[in-house]
């Protein structure tokens, strides 16, 4: 009687809140970037630490009848995207008191929430749970390098944007509100290292997840392959421009490309199978 | 009581008119004491600044209107022949209000939203407290009129963004490098543009700027001035470029003092770390090809006006919200200057029942105690604020227009009978 109540009742409400709490949210943020309203400055942020701390709730509330054990199926990592962009923006936000970027990270996050509301309501949200520390920590820490991975190619493009503005004299709104190359540089080395780092982890608790369950590691495994070209093109974008005198500006050009690539994986993976470890593409 | 400015601005008359007009501060001070003196006006205020010359005044007398003041300035200034009525603007009552609180605030400036003004309203009306020429009503109208300009510059955006070509290359070099005290910044030309620049990276805390001049002397002059110190001589600076990440030039010199080669040389040096090269020299001193560099941004006199335009234009879009608090602080002006035209009337009513009150009591000081008698005065005050108080108030609550006050004061002096105790008074 619970579970009907809460599948056909409590979910969907609640499901509806945090994707309302996000777009408002969005909102708030995009007011005071585009319009400098008064109002959505003071109330941006502690919106956004309302809905982060809404969404920790609502995933709480959602894996609670499975003893808080994740479920990793499409709607659930794509929450969980939204959740870690956020998370990752604020933690940015707090530590290098730039908030004119939030605007582009958020509407990544408020989307990712939407397109997961919807994979819970149409009833595909049901997934797998995976139990044990290490493929805990190898689907989170997947689900964080995704998210630097999304924030680096933004503030890529963002700095892209900007040089792109300043070469040509075009003296307007963007280059007014968004923060100086510099400072969107140092965004994005910031990104690209949490991107790496947690990449890294992400294929070290892979190994050790795939060890307990007595499993043989195919080395050749597609995405085994890809998520080893990636890591690898992230720690060559850590060094690249001491190793090859790269600078920032081809920097984001390869970042950007490497979000694409990979979000279109993860796209791919989502409709050809809604199940994480199931599939291969 | 009526208040009035006339004057000449950049508005109403060219410079040399301005400048026939104009008043230094000790020229101020003794036009402000002949006024007084002379019984022209009960207050006066000069304001006078490189781009306009202007009197606030209160008139002693109804001759004293705006024609006459014009007459009175330019008869002081002696400027007959050049000088005529229709170089002038002139304001009254309100609007002379509105036009101080524009002019503080900056909107009435040649360059919208210069942040000397206010300073030069400050200046003027402490000449005028200096020589006694500012009363009740000055004094209300320049500190409302700070206010508002305090308000202008807190809430608006009107002082905002760079309106001078040095401070715009200053703007411009803060949106590529976020810190410009860890830049080295190297200026070529120790000249007028070159030193605003420096002052004005400077101020932004930029200290490692390294100075360079054809004179020597001159760029050490102006690395002292500015506390640095480092200079590098002429001939050889060019083999230092690679270590500068900005670059002023500012010369006038009219082949190129940095070229092509020279610059891709010093950005290979770096590693193609971004430089920004500021050219304010006319003729320009930096080779346009230069700016096609990796990395480069070069930028010249014509690019920094796009700059300029742009926050002119951002400012020109906030002028609705200075008008608006504009007004909103003349209202309040208004009904303030209102409470000064029903003040003798609320003064002779309290000091009639004040009357009453003490001749009835008088009655009572040897019938009664002295105790007894202190207790009575103190219920009879009572009463006597509780029966003025609706009349006090209805007097200095606001009138649609100015024209109801008389009806007003009017219909309270008949009631209570003060037209006698006026002339009684008198």
């Amino acid at each position: 009687m619970d579970n009907v109540l809460f599948s056909h009742m409590l979910h969907p409400i609640l499901t509806g809140t945090v994707s309302l709490l996000y777009i408002v949210t969005l909102i708030l943020y995009g007011g005071d970037f585009f319009r400098g309203n008064a109002f959505a400055k003071t109330y941006k942020q502690p919106a956004l630490i309302v809905t982060i701390v809404s969404h920790i709730a609502y995933i709480g509330f959602l894996t609670a009848p499975e003893g808080y054990l994740m479920n990793y199926s499409s709607a659930m990592l794509m929450t969980m995207v939204a959740l870690t962009l956020a998370v990752t923006y604020m933690f940015i936000e707090f530590t290098t008191k730039t908030d004119k970027t939030g605007f582009f990270i958020l509407s990544f996050s408020a989307g990712a929430e939407i397109i997961s509301s919807f994979f819970f309501l149409s009833a595909t949200g049901e997934g797998p749970t995976f139990s044990g520390f290490g493929i805990g920590v190898h689907l989170l820490s997947a689900i964080f390098s995704f998210s630097s991975i999304a924030i680096a190619g933004l503030y890529s493009f963002l700095y892209l944007l900007l040089f792109r503005q300043i070469k040509n004299n075009k003296f307007g709104f963007l280059f007014e509100n968004l923060p100086n190359l510099e400072v969107l540089e140092q965004l994005i080395r910031h990104a690209v290292a949490f991107g790496f780092l947690f990449l890294s982890m992400t294929i070290f608790a892979g190994i050790i997840g795939t060890i307990q369950t007595s499993e043989v590691i195919n080395l050749f495994e597609t995405r085994l392959l890809v998520l080893f070209v990636i890591w690898l093109c992230y720690g060559i974008s850590l060094f690249i421009k001491k190793l090859f005198g790269w600078d920032t500006f081809h920097m984001a050009y390869l970042l950007i490309v490497l979000f694409v690539v990979i979000t279109i994986l993860i796209i791919l993976m989502s409709i050809y199978s809604p199940t994480f470890h199931s599939t291969s593409f | 009581m009526n208040i009035i400015s006339v004057g000449v601005n950049h508005k109403s008359a060219p410079i040399e008119i301005r400048e026939r007009v104009s008043l230094p501060e000790d020229q101020a001070k003794a036009f402000l004491r002949n006024l007084i003196d002379d019984g022209l006006a009960q207050e006066a205020m000069v304001l006078s600044t490189c781009n306009r010359t202007e009197l606030y005044v209160v008139p002693a007398m109804p001759e004293v209107d705006c024609r006459y003041m014009k007459d009175y300035l330019i008869a002081f200034k002696n400027a007959h022949n050049e000088v005529r009525h229709e170089h002038f603007f002139n304001r009254f009552y309100c609007n002379t209000a509105r036009h101080l609180f524009e002019v503080a605030s900056a909107v009435d400036s040649l360059i919208l939203g210069e942040g000397q003004i206010l300073g030069q309203v400050k200046e003027g009306y402490r000449i005028a407290v200096e020589v006694q020429s500012a009363g009740i009503l000055l004094t209300r109208l320049c500190h409302t009129a700070f206010s508002v300009a305090k308000k202008v510059k807190t809430k608006t955006k009107i002082m905002e963004g760079a309106v001078s070509v040095s401070y715009a290359a200053v703007e411009l070099a803060q949106k590529i490098f976020s810190n410009l005290s860890m830049k080295k910044i190297l200026l070529i030309g120790a000249g007028e543009t070159g030193e605003l620049a420096a002052k004005h990276m400077f101020q932004k805390n930029a200290r490692n700027i390294v100075i360079t001049n054809r004179t020597l002397s001159k760029a050490e002059a102006l690395a002292e001035e500015l506390g640095t110190n480092q200079v590098l001589p002429y001939e050889t600076y060019k083999e230092h470029l690679h270590e500068f990440d900005i670059i002023i030039t500012a010369v006038s010199i009219k082949d190129y003092v940095l070229k092509e080669p020279e610059l891709q040389q010093s950005m290979q040096k770096r590693r193609l770390k971004p430089v920004i090269i500021l050219d304010l020299g006319l003729p320009r001193n930096v080779d346009p090809e230069i700016g096609k560099l990796k990395n480069m941004f070069l930028k010249d006199i014509d690019d920094l006006k796009h700059i300029i335009d742009k926050n002119l234009e951002l400012r020109r879009a906030e002028l609705p919200k200075v008008q608006k608090i504009i007004n909103e602080e003349l209202i309040g002006f208004a009904r303030w200057i209102n409470t000064l035209k029903v003040r003798p009337t609320i003064v002779d009513l309290q000091s009639k029942f004040i009357n009453i009150k003490e001749k009835e009591l008088e009655r009572f000081r040897y019938k009664v105690s002295e105790e007894e008698l202190k207790r009575m005065e103190r219920l009879t005050d009572r009463i006597l604020k509780k029966i003025l108080h609706h009349p006090i108030k209805m007097l200095k609550a606001p009138v649609d227009t100015a024209d109801n006050i008389p009806s007003k004061v009017n219909l309270v002096r008949n009631i209570f009978d003060l037209e006698e105790q006026n002339q009684r008074s008198k």
